[in-house]
């Protein structure tokens, strides 16, 4: 079974390690060697760093979303979701449009702005203080949801109670209201502290230049030709160890709530009164989604129309030919968006199977081994995205299965790693999902197999479809996996965005990033129309 | 018909005993009813019954098939029975009218066949209005009687009842209770009926199983588990009775605060302590000291006087301390700290197995 | 003009001394007959409707040729897979290992990966035309498994508006120079072909610690030897340290502030070779598009619109541009390349730290 397969090049990897000689060699290397220390250091550095930032943003915006009357709460929840979904690399290689020190469109207008000296900057993107704010512009919703849907639940009489006694909104958000979501907030910092530790495409476009490593990116950099792959497995165990430590300690924090659904009302609690406040809240809440999602879109889709990427469109700077030379002169576009659809269909439908699969297997205990699957079907989630692509790199590139070169290697990448999230929503979804009915069911005469199709499953349809698409989106950016595992005819979008910002053709990859958006976006939509999204809603008393 | 036979049924998890050879025979067309509080092994035994739980021991056997045993159990649907849940479980996704034809569809019976079946028992459960409706749109009463529907329109061999009046309101919990005995005595199905509430269990069974702790204390017609409860358990489950302990003084006599007492039930080992149990309306008080014999009277002490409108609820002590509840008509009406004695008619001082 | 020629390929001549002992190699001496484009090939090679290229040239130009390839031949798709040249070599040593045989025609700015490549037996011997009339011995491998597609130039070069022309870096000494501190843009060899033999080149003719004294400039680094004209272009720097000349020229020629340097140390010379493989899938596709690359018609492309040089013998430089002849030239040798990469790669990422 697919699940077995993180075990698999586990177990394979071990062996690698010895492959150059004894097995403790590689970790000798690997913590004496400075080339890989920095690596580790900084890559400790960054994941602390945007793991605070995100917390010190996205909860206080978590609780003004959901526990105060500030206006336009929907839209601020829809736009954090749009952070949610946009590719992190895509908003790398934006805000470089938007911050490199010399050509970024900020840098710029400060300088017409203060009229100061050519090369004076305001925001310098090519260091690590850039690059742990744009890691933070796109984990941040990660910290927001989980602070959000912590404090929707907690029932209104609690700070009511507070305010009867006498304090003010302020005193009770103090001492009620944090304390009470602090759980929340612990898990989304782990969780925060997990995704920018282990990202790829925004270190490799930033920090590259800037003139460091992170983990991430050196294991990247043992794949080079001749490659030293035992080095790389050797330096993905620490990345492991960390991660899967963490994760336990989430476990401990969150008990089973750690994957939760953005969306969907359940009722209104009571909300604290902002008063004259509730405008500069918004305004902040704004401020805040500038850096996300209202800049670096502005600035992909100015790069998309502009001849020179670094000035801003006017009448005498406005041309088609980035999106002429992506849709008629790039011969990689067509194979590029062809075999992403494809990827992207066949692993959600594949993985949301597979899930409900395991899902109604672990719920409803149909097997006697249903606690081991359970965390097989988690376990995943503790492989970093780049370490995973190593693992199945040296898992198939070798016989028995040589599966690399196809789309299959992808497929099963891009499955795996999708997986727990999708099991995690399933299983909350089955729980939703009261025995009694499917019992009612056999007893009147029908099997396990005929309750699945007749009463189970249409009773799970919102959820089998929202976890679709959110399997959908998720593949569509995936990046640190696919870098790996990519040749020249399984080459994805986000590949081939990588590829090109390489060679430094902004404009194409504008327009390229603006493709997969719309893509993102489309599917997002139709979440959306789908009734009733955001959990199965059942009443049966 | 069949009858539903358990023969020393046992259910552990872990370490603990949820139902502890439990045997039981049911005569096919009775109402049966398991009776107990919470966490005393009834809905397991349902569960056990319908398939959906195996046995750790013992076997279930319907009509001359053994259908559960350790080592093969019959899954539910190819037991021929039919549950109404304490939840009612009806399907939020369909209508009325399909949740109740749902049972017919599986046995595959053309198509107006089914629709006929269908339009006749809503019509019997006055459902026939809402055969369009959502079951989310419907009160808690009429999603009852849709669950009653679906159950009994595939004529099963036995009928399997989990609390299915619990989540009613007490007005139409009663109205349900004789509904429910109806429908049997008109079907006439082997019925097991799992609740807590023993009027329901008075009201609507044949015989009443009493369950603690994964055993059946007594087992029974209604009259005999009210009128001759057997232990102690059962005594203060069923109606409202007061036990007296004391030391037996002979095969029917026990002595209870200095007073000996003439029981009525099984015979007494002399010498040893005993129990006996007696209704809270069935001991008569006297503001006068009897004359004449002094056994089956008891001195007390009024300790608290509550009016109820049909009736009064005494709170007495007698010599060891032991505090009794007494209920007497309203216009009784004795002063808080009065000397009373409390007379006990022998034959409702029923000894209790110990 | 005839003078120019003359004197052109009497500087390739000695340019190519080092290469010639490069490019021979002892195995076999006979190259195959010269094959011209005839309708048959043409007729196989649409049959098989498709050719994969793998290249380092810049897109843009990459595609170029490309599209004038399927305008000549229509019903033959060109797919362009471009990345650095080490790349290339990376991912065709991945996908052999694994037995993909994906690709049909290369390019490498690294010459020493055909030495490599030649070696493992992988290159199929084929001599178009053109290359066996004109092109110079040196430029063309004695056993006909390759020969120079282009020739490129790693310059210097400053962004006008930056950077007035007196100011100007004029040498790799000049780079050093304190005021150039933190605005400097370089390629990386791990990378880039074109970068790993400048280099090479520049570490053998001036020394390593050029290297040391460079990282200590805080230089923007960047992967491709086309990204620094283009980070130029932007504005984002305003000093490039090496990169591809023709990127630059094109950006200048598209209006962009930019101007090459050729240091007076000597400017780094690149020669691309091109060659197919033996196990190509489409073997008559890639005979036909290799063919195409020599013939003059694409070599004037890839000097006019692509900025290139080429080795061809009928085709000029183009006005405008400085004449190879008048430029002092670092000579390229592809077997030490070929011995010293890997431990160029770990010294370059051991000084710059990436």
């Amino acid at each position: 079974m697919l699940t077995l397969l993180p075990l698999s090049w586990l177990t394979y990897y071990g062996f690698h390690d010895r492959a150059g000689g004894l097995t403790i060699a590689n970790f000798i290397q690997l913590v004496t060697d400075p080339t890989f220390l920095d690596p580790l250091l900084t890559t400790l550095i960054l994941a602390t760093s945007s793991a605070v930032t995100c917390c010190a943003v996205a909860a206080p915006m978590g609780w003004l979303v959901a526990r105060t009357d500030m206006p336009l709460r929907r839209t601020v929840r829809a736009l954090v979701m749009a952070s949610f979904v946009t590719p992190p690399f895509l908003g790398a290689i934006a805000w470089e449009l938007l911050a490199a020190p010399n050509s970024g469109l900020l840098n710029k207008l400060f300088r017409t702005a203060a009229g100061a000296e050519p090369d004076e900057y305001l925001f310098n993107i090519y260091t690590l203080p850039g690059l742990i704010f744009v890691i933070s512009c796109y984990t941040f919703p990660y910290v927001f949801v989980l602070v959000a849907n912590a404090l929707d639940r907690i029932p209104g009489e609690l700070e009511d109670a507070s305010s009867i006694l006498g304090s003010s909104a302020w005193t009770t958000a103090r001492r009620v209201t944090v304390p009470l979501a602090l759980p929340a907030v612990l898990a989304g910092a782990l969780v925060a502290f997990l995704q920018a530790m282990t990202l790829f495409g925004s270190p490799a476009i930033l920090a590259l230049p800037a003139g460091f490593h992170t983990m991430t990116t050196k294991i990247w950099s043992l794949f080079q030709y001749p490659p030293k792959l035992e080095l790389a497995a050797a330096a993905s165990l620490p990345l492991l160890v960390l991660t899967v430590a963490l994760l336990r300690a989430e476990a401990v924090m969150l008990g089973r709530r750690s994957y939760t659904v953005v969306g969907g009302r359940q009722g209104e609690p009571r909300r604290v009164r902002l008063g004259r406040w509730k405008w500069a809240a918004l305004g902040l809440a704004f401020v805040v989604l500038l850096n996300p999602v209202f800049l670096p879109y502005g600035a992909l889709l100015n790069a998309a129309f502009s001849r020179v990427p670094s000035e801003f469109v006017s009448f005498d700077n406005l041309t088609l030919h980035n999106i002429e030379f992506v849709f008629f002169e790039l011969s990689s576009t067509g194979l590029a968006i062809r075999n992403t659809l494809i990827l992207c269909t066949s692993a959600a439908t594949i993985g949301t199977v597979m899930a409900v699969v395991v899902a109604y297997m672990t719920s409803r205990r149909v097997v006697a081994w249903h606690r081991a699957l359970a965390f097989l079907a988690t376990a995943p989630v503790a492989v970093p995205g780049i370490v995973l692509g190593v693992g199945l790199f040296l898992t198939y590139t070798r016989p028995p299965f040589v599966l690399y070169g196809t789309l299959w290697i992808l497929l099963i990448a891009f499955v795996t790693i999708a997986l727990p999230a999708a099991y995690q929503q399933l299983q909350s979804a089955f729980r939703a999902v009261n025995p009694d009915l499917e019992e009612a069911s056999r007893i009147l005469g029908a099997t396990r197999l005929g309750t699945l199709g007749r009463i189970t499953a249409p009773l799970l349809r919102t959820s089998v479809i929202a976890t679709w698409c959110f399997i959908f989106i998720g593949v569509i950016r995936e990046l640190s996996a696919a870098v790996m595992l990519f040749t020249s005819d399984t080459k994805v979008i986000s590949v081939l965005i990588f590829d090109l910002n390489e060679s430094g053709d902004l404009g194409a990859i504008a327009v390229l990033g603006i493709i997969m958006l719309v893509f993102t976006f489309a599917v997002v939509a139709l979440i959306n129309r789908i009734p009733g999204f955001g959990g199965v809603r059942l009443r049966n008393t | 018909m069949a009858s539903v036979e358990l023969r020393n049924l046992t259910k552990r998890y872990d370490k603990s005993a949820a139902v502890d050879g439990v045997s039981l025979r049911i005569e096919h067309g009775l109402l049966v009813c398991l009776l107990g509080p919470s966490g005393c092994g009834k809905t397991t035994t349902l569960r056990l019954i319908a398939g959906f739980v195996e046995p750790t021991a013992g076997e279930i056997v319907v009509g001359d098939r053994v259908v559960s045993s350790p080592r093969r159990t019959l899954p539910p649907e190819a037991r021929n029975m039919s549950m109404i849940f304490q939840s009612y479980a009806l399907w939020p996704h369909m209508t009325v009218a399909d949740n109740v034809a749902y049972g017919l569809t599986l046995r595959k019976l053309p198509r107006g066949e089914i629709a006929k079946k269908v339009s006749a028992i809503l019509a019997t459960a006055k459902l026939t209005d809402l055969s369009a409706r959502y079951p989310g749109e419907l009160s808690g009463g009429q999603q009852q009687r849709v669950a009653l529907a679906r159950a009994l329109i595939v004529d099963p061999e036995t009928l399997l009842l989990d609390e299915p009046l619990s989540n009613l309101d007490a007005n139409l919990r009663e109205e349900m209770r004789y509904e429910v005995r109806r429908l049997h005595d008109e079907y006439r199905y082997t019925t097991v009926y799992v609740t807590h509430d023993q009027s329901e269990a008075m009201t609507t069974a044949d015989l009443i199983a009493v369950m603690n702790a994964g055993k059946i204390e007594q087992f029974g017609p209604p009259e005999d588990i009210y009128a001759r409860p057997r232990s102690e358990f059962v005594a203060r489950f069923i109606g409202s009775s007061n036990i007296l302990k004391g030391k037996a003084l002979d095969t029917d006599h026990i002595v209870v605060a200095g007073v000996p007492v003439l029981c009525a039930g099984p015979g007494l080992a002399a010498g040893r302590n005993a129990s006996i149990s007696i209704r809270q309306h069935e001991i008569r008080i006297d503001q006068t000291e009897p004359g004449g014999e002094r056994h089956n009277v008891l001195p007390a002490v009024v300790a608290r006087n509550v009016f109820l409108g049909h009736s009064r609820d005494y709170m007495v002590e007698i010599g060891d301390g032991t505090q009794l509840r007494v209920v007497t008509p309203p216009e009784q009406n004795i002063v808080q700290g009065s000397r009373v004695w409390l007379r006990l008619p022998a034959e409702r001082c029923r000894v209790l197995e110990s | 003009m005839p003078g120019r020629n003359i004197s052109r390929r009497t500087l390739l001549k000695a340019s190519g001394a080092a290469a010639v002992s490069a490019f021979a190699s002892p195995i076999r001496a006979a190259a195959p007959e010269p094959t011209a484009v005839t309708p048959a090939l043409i007729a196989a090679a649409r049959k098989e409707g498709k050719v994969v290229y793998y290249t380092p040239i810049d897109l843009p130009v990459a595609e170029l040729i490309a599209k004038a390839f399927e305008a000549k031949y229509p019903g033959i798709a060109v797919r362009v897979e471009r990345t650095g040249a080490e790349r290339v070599f990376q991912r065709i040593g991945q996908e052999y290992a694994s037995h993909i045989h994906a690709v049909d025609v290369v390019t490498s700015s690294d010459a020493a990966h055909f030495i490599v490549w030649k070696r493992d037996g992988l290159l199929e011997p084929f001599v178009p035309e053109d290359v066996a009339r004109h092109y110079v011995a040196e430029y063309k491998d004695p056993d006909g498994m390759f020969a120079a597609f282009r020739a490129s130039l790693s310059v210097i070069g400053y962004n006008t508006r930056l950077v007035k022309a007196e100011d100007a870096p004029k040498s790799f000494a000049d780079l050093l120079d304190p005021k150039w501190t933190g605005k400097i843009v370089k390629g990386h060899p791990a990378y880039s072909g074109t970068i790993m033999t400048a280099t090479y080149e520049i570490a053998r003719d001036i020394g390593w610690d050029y290297f040391e004294k460079l990282a200590k400039q805080r230089i923007m680094q960047v992967q491709s030897a086309a990204d620094p004209p283009k980070k130029l272009g932007l504005g984002e720097r305003a000093v490039m340290a090496d990169g591809n000349e023709y990127v630059l020229f094109q950006v200048k020629e598209s209006g962009g502030p930019v101007e090459a340097v050729y240091p007076t140390e000597g400017t780094p010379f690149i020669v691309s070779p091109n060659g197919l493989f033996k196990a190509a899938p489409n073997p008559n596709a890639a005979r036909l598009f290799q063919c195409f690359c020599f013939s003059p018609e694409c070599q004037e492309l890839v000097v006019n619109r692509g900025a290139m040089r080429s080795l061809h013998a009928q085709i000029k430089d183009k006005p405008g541009r400085r004449p190879l002849g008048e430029i002092k030239l670092m000579k390229e040798d592809a077997a030490a390349v070929e011995r010293l990469s890997e431990e160029i790669k770990a010294r370059y990422t051991k000084i710059f730290r990436v």
